[in-house]
């Protein structure tokens, strides 16, 4: 095992790696921008170093400062939680030649699939289903038409080296596809530094369903089930919950059977997800497959009772897998409500500034990761995240009791948060029921709009 | 830590009227805070915490200014990595406390990842103080050299 490790990112999931570090006896150094020191990871971590200024490039995305604070600290491992440098190829490639242990797959890997057509196509020849689209990059517009054509309207661009929502485009026909794809082409290069598209068929009112998988460096590779995270705003997840309310026990074996020989397929190794869309009549197909730590995790923790982060180290320093797939059982329901600094009643503006009150939920099947205290200071340079309030129930319906209660013990003062828009869900008649697609958040927002007109 | 160094610091909080002092140095920390409403004066009993080093740690700036200073302005670390006062082992430093720096002259080097980076003066003065060590770690934005403007 590890004897210590470098946290190379900020905020609640800093803070979470640093605990159970702390439990399994690592000691743990933080790194920080100069916007971040009196940040709770800093001061909770054994060791903490100071690497830049407030900007992220500068800081969180600085290779040559991160890397010189592990030579200093003389870290074994760099565990790069999610976001940041999570799934940088380049980044973990450099970890190995320096002789540092990066928490994570292979770069190859990273590399495969974060390349969205590569990993398409790797899905497609292991027999994993996946949407209907082109195959490979698209090149021009007339390309992009004639596999329109075939897979028949309505089609989403997508940029190869996209993903995470980020840089997609839905046409209806000829006419928007012609218009969009040269566009969707620059956004792709300025975002992503690659102007390459793939094309798939558009599912028109799917649900986000990922399956959690882990995987240890000697062949063995288990599921721990589903997350549903269909409640999105601009394909930016903001409530998840486990199990799926529409998932059967049949499809949820079948689906993860399947998730668990793509993981075994292409040699994985730590803790991945794999996406995909299902369709109303129970056919599914793979998104994509995000190779690190999610935010989300912790809904699978509290319904499998497994720690995901500590396993995830464990698997970097060579344990094998303790857990066989026949012991992951789930329990109970859990939901997990993103709290972002964020006014929701006005579009969503972020709102940093400092947390003047501040009363925290808690309570029987209540978990609360969160970086903030009283006094604290959001900064504008990080995402508005602030907290992730997490409810454990025996049933969904004692799930969203309780997270309705914990919302309105959730107190915070003078900055606006998603709190407004969670408890809505929460009560809405097609969340509870658990009908929720994705497109479900957009349609209640947009009656709001219209109904305050 | 020894008694010594606490009395002292008392003494400087008592001086200076601080109520609260924090100080991180090499792997201890000492955390002194006076109770509110007081008087300072040899009758005040200071609570004083004192965490044994866990395991070492960067040293921080002290939450307390220095008494009577003249104004200075540090040479700062522009990255992280090791401090090294000389061009190599065996050579003499770049330059010493008392000595006039100039704009653009090199005053260290601190290495990262292999590679010796000379750090250059911004400011023209005297070198009154070099708080850290030769072949120290150093942070983002640590102090290198106190420097007196000329």
């Amino acid at each position: 095992m590890f004897s210590k490790i470098l946290i190379a990112n900020r905020g609640e999931i800093a803070l979470r790696i640093i605990r159970a570090c702390r439990e399994l006896g690592i000691q743990t150094v933080a790194v920080y921008s100069q916007a971040d020191q009196d940040s709770l990871h800093v001061r909770f971590a054994d060791e903490a170093v100071c690497i830049g200024p407030p900007v992220s490039s500068e800081s969180y995305l600085n290779i040559p400062a991160i890397i010189a604070a592990a030579e200093i600290t003389d870290v074994e491992a760099i565990h790069p939680g999610y976001g940041f440098m999570a799934e940088n190829a380049h980044f973990a490639e450099i970890c190995e030649s320096c002789n540092i242990t990066f928490i994570g797959p292979t770069p190859e890997t990273i590399r495969m699939m974060g390349d969205k057509v590569q990993a398409r196509e790797t899905m497609r020849k292991i027999g994993v289903p996946i949407t209907p689209g082109g195959k490979g990059v698209i090149k021009d517009a007339k390309q992009a038409l004639e596999v329109a054509k075939k897979i028949k309207y309505p089609v989403i661009i997508k940029a190869a080296a996209g993903g995470g929502g980020k840089g997609m485009r839905i046409c209806h026909n000829d006419v928007s596809l012609t218009a969009s794809f040269g566009m969707a082409q620059q956004e792709a290069e300025a975002s992503f530094g690659n102007p390459a598209l793939y094309i798939e068929k558009y599912i028109a009112d799917p649900r986000h369903i990922e399956f959690q998988v882990l995987a240890d460096q000697h062949g063995n590779a288990i599921h721990l089930g589903e997350r549903d995270c269909s409640i999105q705003r601009r394909h930016q997840k903001l409530l998840e919950e486990s199990p799926s309310p529409a998932l059967t026990a049949k499809l949820r074996k079948k689906m993860g059977d399947i998730a668990v020989k793509a993981v075994k397929n292409v040699g994985y190794r730590g803790v991945g997800t794999i996406e995909f869309l299902l369709d109303a009549d129970g056919s599914f197909y793979f998104m994509e497959m995000n190779t690190r730590i999610q935010v989300e995790h912790p809904v699978t923790e509290m319904v499998t009772g497994i720690d995901l982060i500590k396993e995830q180290i464990a698997v970097a320093a060579g344990k094998k897998l303790t857990i066989k797939q026949e012991q992951v059982r789930m329990n109970g329901a859990s939901i997990e409500c993103r709290i972002n600094a964020e006014d929701c009643r006005n579009n969503f503006m972020p709102c940093p500034g400092t947390i003047k009150e501040l009363n925290l939920p808690g309570g029987f099947g209540v978990r609360l990761v969160t970086h903030i205290y009283p006094g604290y200071k959001i900064s504008p340079y990080y995402d508005s995240m602030v907290a992730k309030l997490i409810v454990h129930g025996p049933t969904r319906n004692d799930a969203i009791h309780t997270m309705r209660r914990a919302l309105d013990e959730f107190y915070i003062a003078p900055i606006k948060t998603t709190i407004p828009i969670h408890r809505e869900i929460l009560e809405h008649p097609v969340f509870i029921q658990g009908g929720a697609t994705t497109h479900f958040l957009e349609k209640i927002m947009k009656n709001e709009a219209e109904v305050s007109k | 830590m020894n008694l010594k160094e606490i009395k002292e610091i008392l003494n400087l909080m008592n001086e200076n009227e601080l109520s609260e002092l924090e100080i991180e140095r090499e792997g201890a920390k000492i955390k002194i805070k006076k109770a509110a409403g007081e008087v300072p004066g040899p009758a005040v009993r200071p609570v004083v915490e004192y965490a044994p080093p866990a395991s070492t740690s960067l040293p921080a700036e002290p939450a307390a200014a220095p008494p009577a200073a003249a104004k200075t302005v540090n040479i700062s670390s522009p990255m992280v990595g090791t401090f090294y006062r000389a061009p190599a082992p065996e050579a003499p430093p770049f330059i010493e406390i008392g000595a006039m720096v100039e704009v653009g002259q090199v005053v260290c080097i601190v290495e990262a990842m292999k590679l010796m980076n000379e750090i250059k003066s911004e400011i023209k003065g005297k070198i009154v103080d070099i708080p850290v060590a030769n072949a120290e770690p150093v942070e983002f934005g640590q102090p290198l050299f106190i420097v007196e403007p000329a």
